[in-house]
């Protein structure tokens, strides 16, 4: 089986529950909605590879099917790995110190390869 | 909310919980008899409640007694007593305890499984939506047949249907764990959408039924967003949507019950908690690669939401946002309503421009919305002549009275 590259997401966990916004904090969040809708007001896509909509989740606990979307995690770093499979690349990451951080997931997304 | 109301809201919730509990632990191919003792059993609480007080635990109570309602049927059918066996300590006599949930966090991926197996992709889609208000909202079919405007007959075929379908399905992959269920994601987020439009939309019930349906929409949307399986930019954007409409809900109707406009409607009217969580749920969909109709829809009804006043409302932005739904998907009436934001913004000839060209479907020609549209824009334009067709069509073709009086005032005024 040939090799694939995989992208690796760090991210941190969401952080609990949210007090209600403010008016001035609903103006933000509208205003961050209609920031990021321009990217797709316009046919410009991103330059850079495609991800696949499919992914897995690892955490301290397990692997689940991903992506896991949460919009409050931030994305801390990524890496790009090469492995045969899903299950090859989740072993790679999994030897990462990172996993073990507390809060802490990462998501593995195949590269398509396909240039934009 | 009135206690009769409270109390009307606890036992439907409670349905929906317990038959999702109890389904799991029996199968699906007995979701009917689950249905039944789950019925049984608050049935057993009204009067034994009336007679000696509500219990100490009145979830646990309730549990306890449809599963023995539960066991009770089966054991007479086929002796099946060990399907039942949810909890490990369970022994093989009868009479001991069964174990209800333990934690609220099982209670609701119960529920979460049955909506999505309540979107099995082999039930026919007007069935989704029917076995889910009975299943996870616990109307009866009558209560459901009121609400969608049909019949208790067709209420009980489409459910038929759906439990056919159920029981045809192999044994082990009746009760699939959450995960590989998320597939099923896109027909959840149908059923939510539909099950929230049915109350946002109809013109033909009073606010308080339609509202209950998007009560029950928002509800399940959350079960949804907390959890991995459906905690996504989508969701959370048909989440954003769905409050943002609700905000507007009490302020769509005038004191005597009859349908306001945008312009007439009475801001402060609009509800505080449902606009945060709109806001909230909003800035948290505007993350990742893909922008969804419900992005799109969200968006909308956000412009709505917080421009300062109608006069104020962002128009240009509205117009381009109805671009990006037909993008998404292509309708005739996403189209209609581009060319009422563009007549906003640009005036009445650009917007009747947006509509040059377009040939309605049968459909939506002769639907009181397209004439009255058309009426207003010529009105404004200044063509008399086409103004009046219109207006005589669209008041013509008014499904309710309450829409009626509405065109009635939208379309008599003075042109601006």
């Amino acid at each position: 089986m040939s090799r694939r590259n995989y992208l690796v997401l760090f991210r941190n966990q969401p952080t609990g529950g949210q007090p209600s916004p403010s008016p001035e904090q609903m103006q933000q969040m509208f205003a961050a909605y209609s920031a990021w809708k321009e990217k797709f007001k316009t046919a410009i896509l991103d330059m850079g590879d495609k991800l696949k909509s499919e992914g897995r989740v690892v955490t301290a606990s397990g692997v689940a099917d991903g992506p896991f979307v949460e919009a409050k995690e931030v994305v801390g770093g990524y890496m790009i790995v090469s492995a045969e499979s899903y299950d090859g690349a989740v072993e790679v990451v999994r030897a990462c110190p990172a996993v073990h951080a507390p809060g802490a997931s990462l998501e593995i997304r195949e590269m398509t390869g396909a240039r934009m | 909310m009135s206690t009769p109301g409270l109390v009307e809201h606890y036992f439907r919730h409670e349905y929906g919980r317990l038959v999702a509990v109890l389904a799991r632990r029996a199968g699906l191919h007995h979701l009917e008899a689950v249905e039944d003792a789950v019925q049984a059993a608050l049935l057993s609480a009204l009067t034994a409640w009336v007679a000696n007080g509500i219990p100490h635990n009145p979830d646990g109570w309730l549990f306890r007694v449809a599963h023995n309602h539960l066991l009770g049927a089966l054991r007479k059918d086929h002796g099946h007593r060990q399907l039942l066996a949810g909890a490990p300590d369970q022994g093989a006599d009868g009479g001991e305890e069964p174990a209800p949930p333990a934690f609220a966090g099982e209670v609701r991926d119960e529920l979460l499984r049955m909506l999505f197996v309540c979107c099995d992709e082999q039930i026919p889609p007007e069935s989704r939506l029917v076995l889910a208000l009975k299943t996870l909202c616990g109307f009866s079919t009558e209560e459901i047949a009121f609400r969608l405007f049909t019949t208790e007959a067709n209420v009980y075929k489409r459910l038929a249907r759906a439990r056919e379908r159920l029981r045809q399905r192999d044994v082990d992959t009746q009760t699939p764990p959450l995960e590989s269920l998320r597939s099923r994601l896109s027909s959840v987020h149908a059923v939510i959408y539909l099950l929230f439009n049915e109350g946002y939309l109809s013109t033909h019930a009073e606010h308080a039924i339609r509202a209950e349906l998007c009560e029950e929409a928002i509800r399940l949307c959350t079960l949804l967003v907390t959890h991995p399986v459906g905690a996504a930019p989508p969701t959370f954007a048909l989440l954003a949507l769905m409050h943002l409409h609700a905000a507007r809900l009490a302020s769509r109707q005038d004191a005597t019950g009859g349908l306001l406009l945008l312009e007439e409607q009475d801001r402060s009217l609009w509800d505080a908690e449902h606009l945060q969580q709109g806001a909230t749920w909003l800035a948290r969909a505007a993350h990742g690669d893909v922008f969804t109709r419900f992005h799109a829809e969200a968006g909308i009804a956000a412009e709505h939401c917080f421009a300062p006043s109608f006069a104020d409302t962002r128009w240009n932005e509205i117009a381009e946002l109805y671009a990006m739904l037909e993008r998404i998907d292509p309708s005739p009436i996403h189209t209609l309503n581009r060319a009422v934001a563009v007549a906003q913004a640009q005036g009445p000839q650009a917007g009747l421009a947006a509509l040059d060209g377009l040939v309605p479907p049968a459909w939506l020609d002769g639907h009181y919305l397209w004439d009255a549209v058309l009426a207003d824009l010529h009105s404004r334009a200044g063509n008399a002549g086409a103004a009046e067709r219109h207006r005589e069509q669209a008041l013509a073709a008014a499904p309710s009275a309450a829409v009626r009086q509405l065109l009635h005032r939208r379309l008599t005024r003075p042109a601006r």
